[in-house]
């Protein structure tokens, strides 16, 4: 059964039809990538599965169950993570105080103790552990990143969502990115569905490519099928 | 600071403070009643504003509620006044929620205008309900005690202060706390790693609310005379002031600003109207030289050699 599955979701901005009809389907344990032109309507796809509005029309069922409409809280708490586009770190909070917000609401009943070291583990494991005690708006675009994502682990998810997490880095850290996502679904056992411009990091880490263009799925494929299409070939550079 | 200073020291201010009085006259005595209101009203407005980010220009309305809630019960019904305040607690607290819920879509300057416009509705209220509350001439009501004394409105005021603190500093330093600043970062961001971003919002609302109707109830049974300068903008600008110039978002910044400027108010009240000049301008220094509030400049003074990036903002 598919962890997450996306029916016929349509999503309006006044007369802009953001999605239309997208459906989709993520299997288990899989890394997933979506990709497509600018203004293909990827971000708002992530932010209508993930609750942070409704879709207009269309269902979402996440692990077996609709969460379709659900507050993002409510969604997270069911195992669904994920990173912002434009990073949204917790700026006059120190970087463990930025992690330790999801780990407490992933385990209220626990002691500030196991909080604190809980935290601190997701920390070191994004290697962002020396600057725990900075306050994140301290932190370069990299680092807020990886704070994000130290974030999103300590929700302690079945799927996390990472939207464009590659941009500005150079060659060899894409490739040390790759491995660390890679790693995240091989020791974790994490499924990842993935936003990415990075053409070479998506072939390389993703078993199943999405395409969207235009608010509509133009195609679901392996990545070597999807970078093969002549209709994806078309929707980047034109006719 | 570690827990044992930091309660060490807490006792000996606490300890100052029950002694302070003894050797003042009644007037000081005065003012350091007025102050230790300040001190509730600036502190709890200062869970609001300063760690939800919810700017809220009706808490002294809700002081308010509690006074005039506890002097109509006590002057009308011959409620005890005891029992009043308690009542005048709950019913600010349950317009808390609902001004909370009402304001939960909203943030920044709209949700300062709603609780403006609330402000302004309840004095309007207050002023034409002349046979209720006596409008501008004030409502008499008994005192908290058979026979007036001032030491003893002193305590108990300090009494009242210190819980409301307590509350207060569990609350930050407990995992609501880390909520609460959460949402005052990034809303978004709180609600996407499951921080029930609703809820937080309006149990902020409540309970500063409940802390300003106890605050007010008090304050109203001290003076024995309860007026729409309760529930005014005066007011409540001076909390505001007093948060933001204390230092806004840290537990200990209103108080200071609570004290220093009330006193600083007594100071100057022979110069008439330039008071509100000299309110201004020191308003005016602190914004342009130390925007993190007085408890900033001591702040920055203690921690200058290193980096000062590592400051936690939360003790």
């Amino acid at each position: 059964m598919a962890l997450l599955e996306g029916r016929k979701i349509c999503k309006a901005f006044g007369g802009v039809q953001a999605l239309r009809q997208v459906d989709f389907v993520v299997e288990p344990g899989t890394i997933v990538g979506l990709i497509g032109p600018n203004g293909a309507g990827k971000t708002t796809l992530f932010n209508a599965v993930a609750g942070t509005f409704r879709p207009t029309s269309g269902k979402i069922i996440f692990d077996g169950a609709d969460i379709t409409g659900l507050p993002a809280n409510a969604v997270c708490r069911r195992g669904m993570a994920r990173t912002f586009q434009v990073t949204r770190p917790f700026a006059a909070m120190t970087c463990l105080e930025n992690v330790m917000v999801a780990a407490i609401n992933r385990h209220p009943e626990k002691p500030r103790s196991f909080i604190e070291s809980f935290a601190h583990e997701k920390l070191s494991f994004v290697g962002l552990d020396e600057m725990e005690g900075f306050e994140a708006r301290h932190l370069n675009v990299i680092q807020k990143k990886r704070l994000e994502m130290a974030r999103a682990l300590a929700t302690e998810p079945k799927l996390l969502m990472l939207d464009e997490v590659l941009g500005g880095l150079n060659t060899q850290e894409i490739g040390q990115a790759v491995e660390f996502i890679r790693s995240l679904r091989d020791r974790l056992g994490l499924t990842v569905l993935w936003i990415e411009h990075v053409m070479g990091a998506i072939m390389k880490a993703a078993e199943q490519v999405i395409v969207l263009d235009q608010g509509q799925v133009l195609m679901a494929g392996t990545a070597a099928e999807v970078v093969t299409d002549q209709r994806v070939v078309q929707a980047y550079l034109g006719e | 600071m570690t827990g044992k200073r930091l309660g060490f020291i807490s006792a000996l201010i606490l300890a100052g403070m029950c002694i302070l009085p003894l050797g003042l006259g009644i007037y000081p005595q005065h003012v350091l009643i007025v102050s230790l209101f300040y001190v509730m009203m600036a502190s709890s407005w200062n869970l609001l504003a300063g760690y939800t980010g919810q700017v809220s220009f009706g808490h002294a309305a809700m002081a308010g509620i509690g006074a005039y809630t506890s002097g109509i019960l006590a002057v009308k019904a011959g409620i005890d006044p005891w029992i009043g305040v308690c009542a005048g607690t709950a019913i600010a607290a349950l317009l808390g929620l609902g001004l909370g819920a009402l304001c939960l879509k909203m943030g920044g300057i709209y949700l300062s205008l709603t609780t403006l416009a609330f402000s302004q509705i309840l004095h309007i209220v207050i002023v034409n309900e002349y046979d209720v509350t006596r409008g501008t001439m004030g409502l008499q009501v008994p005192g908290l005690m058979a026979e007036y004394s001032k030491i003893t409105y002193y305590y108990i005021m300090l009494a009242a202060a210190v819980l409301t603190l307590a509350i207060l500093y569990r609350m930050i330093h407990s995992n609501l706390g880390l909520n609460f600043r959460a949402v005052q970062n990034d809303e978004v961001a709180a609600k996407s790693i499951g921080v029930k971003v609703l809820q937080v919002r309006v149990l902020a609302f409540t309970v500063a609310s409940a802390m300003a109707g106890f605050a007010g109830g008090l304050y109203g049974h001290y003076l024995l005379l309860i007026t729409p300068e309760i529930p005014s903008l005066d007011l409540q600008f001076n909390v505001l002031a007093m948060t933001v110039i204390g230092g806004m978002g840290s537990f200990i910044g209103p108080v200071i600003g609570a004290f220093a400027l009330n006193i600083l108010a007594e100071k100057i009240r022979d110069y008439g109207e330039y008071h509100v000049l000299v309110f201004g301008l020191v308003a005016l220094v602190v914004a342009r030289f130390a925007p993190n509030g007085l408890l900033g400049i001591w702040r920055r003074f203690r921690t200058r050699p290193h980096a000062r990036s590592s400051n936690r903002l939360q003790d």
